[in-house]
Order: C-alpha cells, then sequence, then structure tokens
C-alpha cells in the first residue's frame, strides 16, 4: 500500500520551471531530494532489515550482548549529519543569491496590489487590470526579460505564487512607512501560468487565483497599450437618465442599504468611491449578474447606466466584497 | 526529601467515585485525566478533519460553505496541538515521571490538578465559538492583521485567545512542577545521569514550555487588547506591525514543534531498548542530543518566515539545517539499539517502529524546508502540511499511541488485546502514509493550504481523492482501538506488575500502582535498575567514575523510602 501510495504521488518533482531562478531551484531540489533520498533509504533500508534479522524466536531467553555505545561510531553519526547539512546549506546560500538577484533596469516594473480577495495589477504605461472573484485577472509579461513586482497589501497578509516560477512571496500591509517586498523573474517560456494566493487572507481564499501570460516584447507592449487606451474611466454627469441613485462606498460598505427604481425603465446610479480600496456597484437576481459596472480601483466617481428592469426585487452588490457590501434594490411598476 | 509526607493510604475517607476523580490530586489519577480528556479532544478534532478531507476529495463545494471550511481547519490544528498531543504526552509524563524516579508523587500536586483543570475549561471555551456565530477561522496561526476586528467579528476569535491563554498558563505550571519533580524528588540512587531517556526529554520540553509558551501568552493578550480595547500592536493603519505577531507567534511555535516531539522521543526511546532487550545505544549522546535540538529550537523561529522578506535567511536557513545534527544522532542511535538486539513486535513496539520511520519522513522533508529557495517553492502549500503531518501525526501521535499499549497495563493491571493492536497499528500506518504522503505531490505541484476548493483543471483530484481515502483509514482504525481499551478495561488479560520485562521503575512496583507508588524501590545503579535487579551486576550499564563513590550511601538511605 505504500508503495501505491508513492506510485500514486508521482515522483515528487516540481512542475518543469518556466523562469531562470525557476531552473536554478530546481536543480537545487533535485540535489537535495537525492540526498534526502539516500538517507530514506539507508534508515527504512535498515530498519527493515533488522526486524526481518533480529526477529526474538518463541521461547529464545538469552540476552544479546547489551551494547551501551560507543564514542567513536558516535562521533561519525555526528559528523555525517553535519557534512551533509554543510553541503545543502551551501548551495542554498548560492541559488538564494541567484534567486534574489535584481536587475538594474527591469524589463517591466509592475504593482501588484492583493485585497480580499482580489488582485490588481498596475503596470507603468497607465494600464490598470482588478481581478473579480470568478473572474480572475492576467498579469501580462515580457518573455526573455527581468520583470519586477512591486507587492502590498490593501488589507490582510497575502502571498504571489506562481507554480511553475517555484516562487512566491508575501504581500503585507506594511502601514504608510514600510518597504514594499519586490519578486523578481524572468520568464524564459511563453505561456500562460496560473497563480493564486498562498497565505490564508480569510473566506475566499481559494477564489483568489490569476493568470500570467508570458509574451514576446513586441506583444506585451502592443497589450499593454490597448489595455491603457481602454482604461479611460468612464465619465458621464448623468442628465440623459431619468432616475439618478447616488451610492457612496467608504469603510468596505455602502451608504444606502436599499433604493427603488421604476420598472421597465432605465436608470442612472452615481456612484462613489470615497477610499483606496477597490468597489463597483453590480445588481443580481439570484445568481444572475443583470448589470455590472466597472470596478473603481481607487477612490473616485463614475456614472453607471443601467438597462430596464422588470417589476421585481433584486440586489446590489460590490463584486469586490460580495459578503458585506450588499443591499436591495426594488423595480416598482 | 519530600518522602516522609506520603499520602493517605486508599479507603481512608469514604468518597464517592465522581468526587474522588474530580477532588483528586494524585498524579496517577491526574495523567488519566489528562489521557482521557486528550483522547477527547482527539477524537473532536479527528471529525473535523474528515469534514476537512471530504470536502477536498473531489473539486467544488460539497459539504461546507468557505467559513465553516475556515473554523474547520483552524479548530482542527488547534485542538489537535494544543488539546490532544501536548495534554497526552504531559499525561503520560505526570503518571510516568514520579514512578520513573521512584517519588511518591509530583513536587506540588495541587497546582497539577489545577493546571489539569485548566484544560478542558480552555478546550471547552475555544470550542464555544460555534455556539457565538462561528468559531475562530484564522487558521492555528492567527495571522494578524486578518484577526483584527475588522476581518474577524464573530466572538470566535476572542474565545480562541482566552482558551489558549488558559491552556498556555497550564503547560506553564505543568513545566514548573515537572522541573521541581525532576530536580527534587528521585530517589536516592537516581543521579541526572541514570534518569531514564523520557524523563530528560520531560525535563528538557518543560524548559522549553517555561520558556516559549508565556511569549504566546504575552502575544495572545495584546491581540486581546487590540480587538477589544483599541489596541495597536498587530494593525499597520494604525502603525503597529502585523510581522510583529509572527515573530512572537513562531519565537513560541518552533520551540512548541519541540515541546510537541521531544517527549514522544523519549516513549520510543523507553520502548525499543525493552523490545530489542538491549540498552538504549548512546545514553549520554542521547541525552546531550535532546538537550541541543532544546537549545536549537530558539533560533530557528523565523524558517517559517522565509517569503515574508523581513528575515535574514542564512542565519535561520543556517541554524534550522544544524537541528538535524542532533536529530541525526537520534535516529542512528535508535537504529543502533536496533541492532543484533532480539525484537519482540508487540504492538508498542510496532508504533515506536512507526514513530522511528515515519518521524524520518518529516525530519527529511524539514531539512528540505530549511533550504530558503526550496521554501520559497513550497511555503503554505501542502508539502508544509505533509511535512507537519509526519512530525506530528507519524511522530508525535504514534509516539501516544506507543505509550498508550506500552503503559496501558501499568495503569490499568490489564493488557491491551494484541490482535486488535496489531489490526489497529497496521489499518492506522497504512492509512496515514496514504492520506499524508501523497500531499507531498500535491504541495510540490502548487496546491496551497487553507483553501476550501481547487479547480478541476489543477491536476489535483487524484492525489486528493487517495488522500481522503487515508484520512478515513486512519479513523476506522480507531474502531478497535476504542473496542480494544473497553473490552480490556471490563475484562482484559491481567498483565502482573512487569508484562513486558521492563528497565525502568516504574515496573517495580504493582499494576496499577498504590497511591503511595511503592512499597520498597529496588537500588538504583544505572539507568535501567529493574534490568539489573532482574540480570544482575554482569549485564548493567558501565557506571561512570564520578557516580561509584555516592553508591554505598545511596543504598542505605533507600530505606527511608518505605
Amino acid at each position: 500500500m505504500l508503495v501505491l501510495a508513492l506510485a500514486a504521488s508521482g515522483c515528487l518533482l516540481p512542475p518543469d520551471p518556466a523562469t531562470e531562478a525557476g531552473q536554478d531551484v530546481f536543480n537545487l531540489y533535485l540535489l537535495v531530494l537525492a540526498l534526502a533520498g539516500i538517507v530514506f533509504i539507508g534508515v527504512e533500508g535498515f530498519i527493515i532489515y533488522a526486524i526481518l534479522r533480529y526477529r526474538r524466536q518463541p521461547g529464545d531467553d538469552v540476552l544479546p550482548e547489551q551494547l551501551h555505545g560507543n564514542n567513536t561510531v558516535e562521533i561519525i553519526w555526528t559528523a555525517i549529519p553535519t557534512v551533509i547539512v554543510l553541503i545543502l546549506f551551501t548551495f542554498s546560500v548560492i541559488t538564494l543569491g541567484e534567486v534574489e538577484a535584481r536587475a538594474d533596469e527591469p524589463g517591466a516594473t509592475i504593482e501588484v496590489e492583493g485585497f480580499q480577495w482580489q488582485w490588481i495589477f498596475r503596470y507603468e504605461e497607465g494600464a490598470t487590470v482588478t481581478g473579480a472573484i470568478g473572474d480572475p485577472p492576467t498579469l501580462l509579461v515580457p518573455v526573455g526579460e527581468p520583470v519586477r513586482l512591486v507587492l502590498t497589501s490593501l488589507d490582510v497578509n497575502h502571498a504571489f505564487y506562481v507554480p511553475q516560477f517555484l516562487i512566491k512571496r508575501d504581500l503585507i500591509p506594511v502601514g504608510e512607512h514600510g518597504v514594499p517586498n519586490e519578486l523578481e523573474f524572468t520568464v524564459t517560456e511563453e505561456g500562460t501560468y496560473s497563480g493564486q494566493c498562498a497565505e490564508f487572507c480569510g473566506d475566499s481564499h481559494a477564489d483568489m487565483t490569476f493568470i500570467v501570460e508570458a509574451m514576446p516584447r513586441a506583444a506585451y507592449d502592443e497589450a499593454i497599450a490597448a489595455l491603457a487606451a481602454g482604461e479611460e474611466p468612464p465619465t458621464g454627469d448623468g442628465g440623459e437618465c431619468e432616475v439618478n441613485v447616488e451610492i457612496k462606498a467608504e469603510n468596505l460598505a455602502f451608504d444606502i442599504d436599499s433604493f427603488e427604481v421604476p420598472a421597465d425603465t432605465a436608470f442612472c446610479i452615481a456612484f462613489e468611491n470615497l477610499e483606496n480600496v477597490p468597489h463597483n456597484v453590480a445588481i443580481y437576481s439570484g445568481g444572475d449578474a443583470l448589470f455590472t459596472g466597472d470596478i473603481l480601483d481607487t477612490a473616485g466617481s463614475v456614472v453607471y447606466e443601467v438597462p430596464a428592469l422588470p417589476a421585481g426585487e433584486y440586489r446590489f452588490i460590490c463584486d469586490v466584497h460580495p459578503q458585506d457590501m450588499v443591499g436591495d434594490v426594488t423595480a416598482t411598476e | 526529601m519530600a518522602t516522609t509526607t506520603l499520602e493517605p493510604r486508599a479507603g481512608t475517607y469514604r468518597r464517592s467515585w465522581v468526587i474522588e476523580w474530580l477532588t483528586t490530586v494524585d498524579h496517577k489519577k491526574i495523567g488519566i485525566l489528562y489521557i482521557v480528556n486528550s483522547f477527547l479532544f482527539f477524537f473532536a478534532a479527528g471529525i473535523l478533519a474528515l469534514v476537512i478531507r471530504t470536502e477536498l476529495a473531489v473539486p467544488g463545494l460539497q459539504i461546507v460553505d468557505q467559513a465553516t471550511y475556515n473554523q474547520a481547519f483552524t479548530m482542527h490544528g488547534t485542538i489537535m496541538l494544543f488539546l490532544f498531543i501536548i495534554p497526552a504526552l504531559s499525561g503520560f509524563g505526570n503518571y510516568i515521571v514520579p514512578l520513573m524516579l521512584g517519588a511518591p508523587d509530583m513536587a506540588f500536586p495541587r497546582i497539577n490538578a489545577l493546571s489539569f483543570w485548566l484544560l478542558p475549561l480552555g478546550g471547552l471555551l475555544i470550542f464555544s465559538g460555534y455556539l457565538f456565530g462561528g468559531a475562530a477561522a484564522e487558521g492555528w496561526t492567527g495571522y494578524a492583521p486578518l484577526t483584527g476586528q475588522e476581518y474577524g467579528t464573530t466572538p470566535g476569535t476572542d474565545l480562541w485567545i482566552i482558551g489558549l491563554t488558559l491552556v498556555g498558563t497550564a503547560s506553564i505550571l505543568g513545566a514548573v512542577n515537572f522541573i521541581a519533580t525532576i530536580f527534587k524528588m528521585r530517589a536516592p540512587g537516581m543521579t541526572l545521569f541514570r534518569m531514564p531517556i523520557f524523563v530528560w526529554t520531560v525535563l528538557v520540553t518543560a524548559v522549553l514550555i517555561l520558556l516559549a509558551t508565556p511569549v504566546l501568552a504575552a502575544g495572545l493578550i495584546a491581540l486581546f487588547i487590540d480587538r477589544n480595547y483599541g489596541g495597536s500592536f498587530f494593525d499597520p493603519t494604525v502603525g503597529g506591525n502585523p510581522i510583529l505577531w509572527q515573530h512572537i507567534f513562531w519565537f513560541f511555535g518552533h520551540p512548541e514543534v519541540y515541546i510537541v516531539i521531544l517527549p514522544a522521543m523519549g516513549v520510543v526511546s523507553e520502548i525499543l531498548p525493552v523490545f530489542s532487550r538491549k540498552p538504549l545505544f548512546g545514553y549520554k549522546a542521547f541525552v546531550f542530543a535532546t538537550i541541543a535540538i532544546g537549545l536549537l529550537s530558539f533560533s530557528v523561529w523565523a524558517h517559517h518566515m522565509f517569503t515574508t522578506g523581513e528575515v535574514f535567511l542564512p542565519f535561520f536557513a543556517f541554524m534550522t539545517a544544524l537541528i538535524a545534527v542532533p536529530t541525526g544522532v537520534k535516529m542512528f542511535n535508535w537504529l543502533a539499539t536496533l541492532w543484533r538486539g532480539k525484537l519482540m513486535l508487540a504492538t508498542p513496539m510496532l508504533f515506536a517502529l512507526g514513530f522511528v520511520s515515519m518521524f524520518l519522513i518529516g525530519g527529511l522533508s524539514g531539512v528540505m524546508l530549511s533550504s530558503p529557495p526550496i521554501d520559497f517553492h513550497v511555503q503554505d502549500t501542502y508539502f508544509v502540511v505533509a511535512h507537519l503531518h509526519y512530525v506530528f501525526f507519524g511522530g508525535s501521535v504514534f509516539g501516544v499511541f506507543a505509550a498508550t499499549y506500552y503503559w496501558f497495563p501499568k495503569m490499568t493491571g490489564r493488557k491491551l488485546n494484541e490482535p486488535l493492536g496489531k489490526v489497529h497499528f497496521w489499518i492506522h500506518f497504512i492509512g496515514f502514509n496514504l492520506a499524508f504522503f501523497p500531499m507531498h505531490q500535491l504541495g510540490l505541484d502548487g496546491m496551497p493550504r487553507r483553501i476550501s476548493d481547487y479547480s478541476p483543471d489543477a491536476g489535483w483530484t487524484l492525489l486528493n481523492f487517495v488522500s481522503t481515502i487515508g484520512a478515513f483509514m486512519v479513523a476506522v482504525s480507531i474502531i478497535p482501538f476504542l473496542i480494544n481499551v473497553i473490552a480490556t478495561f471490563i475484562n482484559g488479560e491481567p498483565a502482573g506488575d512487569d508484562p513486558w520485562e521492563g528497565n525502568t521503575l516504574e515496573w517495580a512496583t504493582t499494576s496499577p500502582p498504590p497511591p503511595y507508588n511503592f512499597d520498597r524501590l529496588p537500588p538504583i545503579h544505572s539507568e535501567r535498575p529493574l534490568f539489573f535487579l532482574t540480570h544482575g551486576h554482569g549485564h548493567a550499564a558501565e557506571r561512570p567514575a564520578d557516580l561509584e563513590e555516592t553508591e554505598e550511601e545511596d543504598v542505605e538511605h533507600r530505606g527511608g523510602l518505605v
């Protein structure tokens, strides 16, 4: 059964590394696994040998030789693990230097913000991507160039983790004067890689997933430019709307818990985000989103144009904080 | 010596059975209370483990929602560590240490009772969160700022803090009691270097508790102030530092790992020699290795924080890897104890060998984790979950079961049924490996710990399913154990005073021992006084020259104990 468990477990290897430093970690891991494997086979082998070889036979009352110890062998088997540990430590420090190496001028510097329970990626070019639960954001990176991530948290601890990069780093709320963590890597293979938060951060921790898409420099520049162009915040004064609902968001809460609109009439919501935490307003009927407003990543205001609703009861929710920020909508004839 | 004031003999007062157990200050009864209480919490936390494993068996949320899941793993970890493993080993310490030392009781019997009764109180407080809108759900490590009032609004977290503070207080009181007992209550002739290894491990554990647990208590109180009285120890928005909590928690938390594992190592170091019919190989090396592990355990806490970017990695990596040296010495000494022995594979020995072989895996994965670059990949993944379960479950819990089978005859006068014990061991051993070995691969594949769900596309489904089957096998293995304990208690085979041909003094008295423990003590010339008694001088331990001269005197003094 143990063999079955071993077989079922695969070969105890991490995924194929997709970054330069990841390859170094992978090589170090192979060395350590080999050392551990030798010790494992030696010790478990001896235990099995001893069980088979030294079983007491029924009726055997003769005492075995009473060995109390031997200083020479104690010294030898203090030295063996010491040597193994020194080898491991030396190679670990060498690899650590490679993993922690910082480029003078990274190909891209991207701010990564974690919040309960999603991610915001801010590019130098002005583009910003905010994820929502069930709609994970994509982090675009150029392939073959060092990419630097500046990691901050808007609330609790999170951790940025991409298994195929063989690395993770915590996002810690450091307050005004703290220094955010940085993580640098050079992706070697074009492709998409899945990642997710690795530091437990509350209810929807498991939903805090994201995707990394590595592409050649030209494609990257184009994609970021398109993102930045599409990011113009929607404007409007709501003058064309018949009903104007005002909602403000502050301290992870809406200022109202219900509002009423006439049925079968398009209307507008003037939404104001009073804090630097991403919020939006979306309207749901049961589990179906009838309207999803753009997320405001930071303090600011927007006017949402909402299509007509049939008469009935609905809910309005902030998609970023669906558990805390929720209220009722009534559409009346 | 405090040997002149023996407790009144049994039967002096007429007391009801219930009052007797509720008010007892006898270390043996308190020890049994500890053990029974620990197993009750073990079953509760085990059910939570099954909830976790059932939820993770296949992708999708099936039986609980996210909030309930988070409460389940938080309570599972907290209860298993603080209310099962530590108290269970303390319970065996309570019962066995005074007997091993030839003492009539612990040094402070009433404090002993107090430190036990704080445990069920603290444990029930921790669990009572379920009655007040949900138990604590921040993980057993309770990382700030997630524990802040603005993120966790149930009173469950406050109850968790209060309960843990009480349990910690119980631990500290118990540690003081053990240290006083071991230094002041030894029988004549029982020098420090003749103490059984189990006593040595309990002594080092007690010192670790005394130094580490107050730090946790201070952190818990600071957290309570943050949550309830507007404090700002850990809240970054008002100038606090959430990393401070991690330092405080792990400054306690890593010695805690050794608090949990050292007494289990002690149990195994008693059982292997008895069932190999040889002395423990390298007694002194083993003592020094235990002390070295205790000392080093205070310099490694930040290896839990490699990915925070806030600690000096090479120092903590080196100190952590260095612990492998004394641990390796212990491992080699255990193997040398088996070498050319005459092994009797009774159930206690099976669990002890299970400990050695499983703890090895936990130790090896621990050395792997000590390397910061590898840790960057597997930190907070199922690799760590696998590692800690091979240490705590494959190590400590196997030790607890080994101790249970080994000392049950002493405690009850009846020997647990061997075939049932073997059935228990094998289902337990196979189930344990099925449950936890695949987690190594899941972690290497990148499955984070503490997630309630995973994508069907992640490729983690098969191994999770295997792991769940293993968890249920472990649960099933408890059935023959319970049947065994109950049936033996009612109508078991009488054990006699010394069913295993033991080495140490607890086997020199009746089973169960009288309230005052010993009518008379055999002379103590080595760490195996009972072996000495049966087999004579020819096989006794070689005595260091400096101990020889006190020996005559010791023998004369032993009369004073009766």
